[in-house]
């Protein structure tokens, strides 16, 4: 997290930061500040002390004040950043350790400008397939190829896809699935939001066989038109692990793209329940997310449109949006950039509820590619983004399958080479950075010389 | 309605698991069926009403889940 730190160090340096004509450095203000990054492009601000009149109130900011720059009075600020999971811990501690620290504050990102929904679509698919370099993934033979790539959604209309993609799709339907009461067959379905994640599956791994599975078309009791419930989601990945068990252990790989999660505690029980799903390890849908895991799968999950800039108007968690299996510590929870390469303003951030450290990663979202809600609307949400990260797994997946890389070791690989996108590692806008094919690339180059 | 969950050895069938937690019919959601959650610990899973639930439970939430695309207009 990006702070300012606020010191009152010795009066002549207070002295040296007032005076024009003499230049102090972060470094004379705050150096060896324990576990802070500081910045030392930032020159240090002088903060003059609210002075009450004679007799007021002097821990009140609501009366008549002065301030004094005397340099006995006035502070000092400074810039830096300390690692999110580390914030707690330090903010106790620094001043205790450095009585010369007064406070330290917030530093938000003043970016007005973050890509919200409704926006229009920043760029298109073919500039995701760019920034992907599948060019260089295909040129590998990475494309998908006899990989199967299950799309848990509304269910794909594979002739849209196609249509849109210009290029056929495969589409698996002998091992694609329907919950309980579900009518339509695979690859049949509505355009609509699954055919959207399908699509975005595609830009990376064109050759991928899809499974189509509308865990979002509930007729169970207590769903409705475009949402399920996550008891048909269980079923699902039970499915899924019987397709996974019927393949060679040597040549094994299914790759699972989820772009859908809950939106509200109202559904759930509350926290510390042993039957709650939110924070809850040991609920069963949890425990099939790990028993995959465990048989050789790739659980991704979309972090959310819970982002604190721009919000869903479902968003009904009051903090920590990113829970449940979408926070699964055996899982990928993708957040979102647009094809600038900005965070989008609605991807949630972490900490998650199963595991601190969500999202793992973000991929692109928010531009024009399916048409799947008509022309001139974005593929958009984290509900793109993780299908399009979905879509580099079952690249790499062509020629690495779990018997070669392990799911763990995988999302580790994909973890290290991501492009970072702040100053000291993780953070919880961003994960561990946006995925970067070409760092991916270099590391299984390495990885399969190393193994040779 | 709420999942719980039961161990049985391998091919466990519903009806299994209906004994198992005396569970009577109505109580149960026959068309979700028995449910393999973890093969390694035998551990499946069924959906029952909330009042079955609580008796053979811990019941388990079934929340709603719903798709994390544009928001609906």
């Amino acid at each position: 997290m990006r702070v300012l730190i606020q010191l009152r160090p010795s009066p002549d340096l207070v002295a040296a930061v007032t005076d024009p004509g003499r230049s102090a450095t972060t470094a004379d203000v705050a150096d060896g500040l324990p576990g802070v990054m500081l910045d030392p492009s930032f020159t240090p601000v002088a903060v003059p002390r609210p002075v009450p009149p004679a007799g007021g109130d002097p821990l009140s900011l609501n009366q008549p004040l002065d301030f004094s720059m005397a340099a006995e009075e006035a502070s000092v600020l400074v810039r830096g950043e300390i690692s999110d999971d580390e914030l707690t811990t330090r903010l106790a501690l620094l001043p205790t350790l450095r009585p010369d620290v007064v406070g330290v504050f917030a530093d938000p990102v003043i970016e007005p400008n973050l890509t919200c929904g409704g926006d229009a679509p920043v760029g298109d698919w073919r500039d995701v397939e760019r920034l992907l370099g599948t060019s260089a993934l295909h040129a590998e033979g990475l494309d998908g190829s006899g990989v199967a790539l299950a799309v848990l959604d509304t269910g794909i209309n594979a002739a849209h896809v196609a249509r849109h993609l210009g290029r056929g799709v495969n589409l698996d339907a002998e091992r694609s699935w329907n919950p309980s009461g579900v009518q339509g067959r695979p690859g049949e379905f509505e355009v609509d939001h699954g055919t959207m994640c399908a699509f975005d599956t595609l830009i990376a791994a064109p050759q991928a066989s899809l499974i189509d599975i509308p865990v979002l078309l509930s007729s169970r009791m207590g769903g409705s038109a475009l949402d399920g419930l996550l008891s048909d989601a269980v079923a699902a990945f039970a499915h899924l692990r019987t397709l996974l068990e019927a393949q060679p252990a040597e040549s094994r790989s299914l790759v699972i793209s989820n772009s859908w999660g809950s939106f509200s505690p109202r559904w759930d029980f509350p926290p510390g329940h042993p039957g709650n799903y939110s924070d809850n390890a040991a609920h069963p849908f949890n425990l099939v997310v790990a028993s995959l895991d465990s048989a050789g799968a790739d659980v991704l999950f979309a972090a959310g449109n819970c982002g604190r800039e721009c919000k869903d108007g479902r968003c009904a968690y009051p903090d920590r949006p990113i829970g449940g299996a979408n926070s699964h510590p055996r899982v990928l929870s993708i957040g979102g950039v647009d094809t600038e390469g900005e965070r989008v303003g609605y991807s949630s951030q972490g900490p998650g509820r199963l595991a601190t450290r969500k999202p793992d990663l973000c991929a692109y979202t928010h531009f024009s590619g399916s048409k799947a809600f008509g022309d001139g609307e974005p593929d958009s949400g984290t509900s793109a983004a993780c299908p399009v990260a979905a879509g580099l797994v079952a690249a790499i997946r062509t020629q690495w399958p779990a018997a070669r890389l392990s799911p763990g070791q995988l999302r580790s690989l994909l973890r290290r080479t991501a492009d970072d996108r702040s100053d000291v590692g993780y953070d919880f806008d961003y994960g561990y950075g946006v995925v970067d094919p070409a760092g991916v690339l270099a590391a299984l180059r390495r990885r399969a010389k190393r193994v040779a | 309605m709420v999942l719980v969950t039961v161990r049985l050895p391998p091919g466990a069938t519903l009806a299994d698991a209906m004994e198992r937690l005396g569970l009577a019919e109505e109580e149960v959601d026959t068309g979700y069926g028995l449910v393999l959650i973890d093969p390694d610990q035998g551990l499946y899973g069924l959906r029952v009403t909330e009042e079955a639930g609580h008796r053979t439970g811990p019941p388990f939430s079934d929340p709603r889940i719903e798709p994390f695309g544009p928001e609906p207009r």
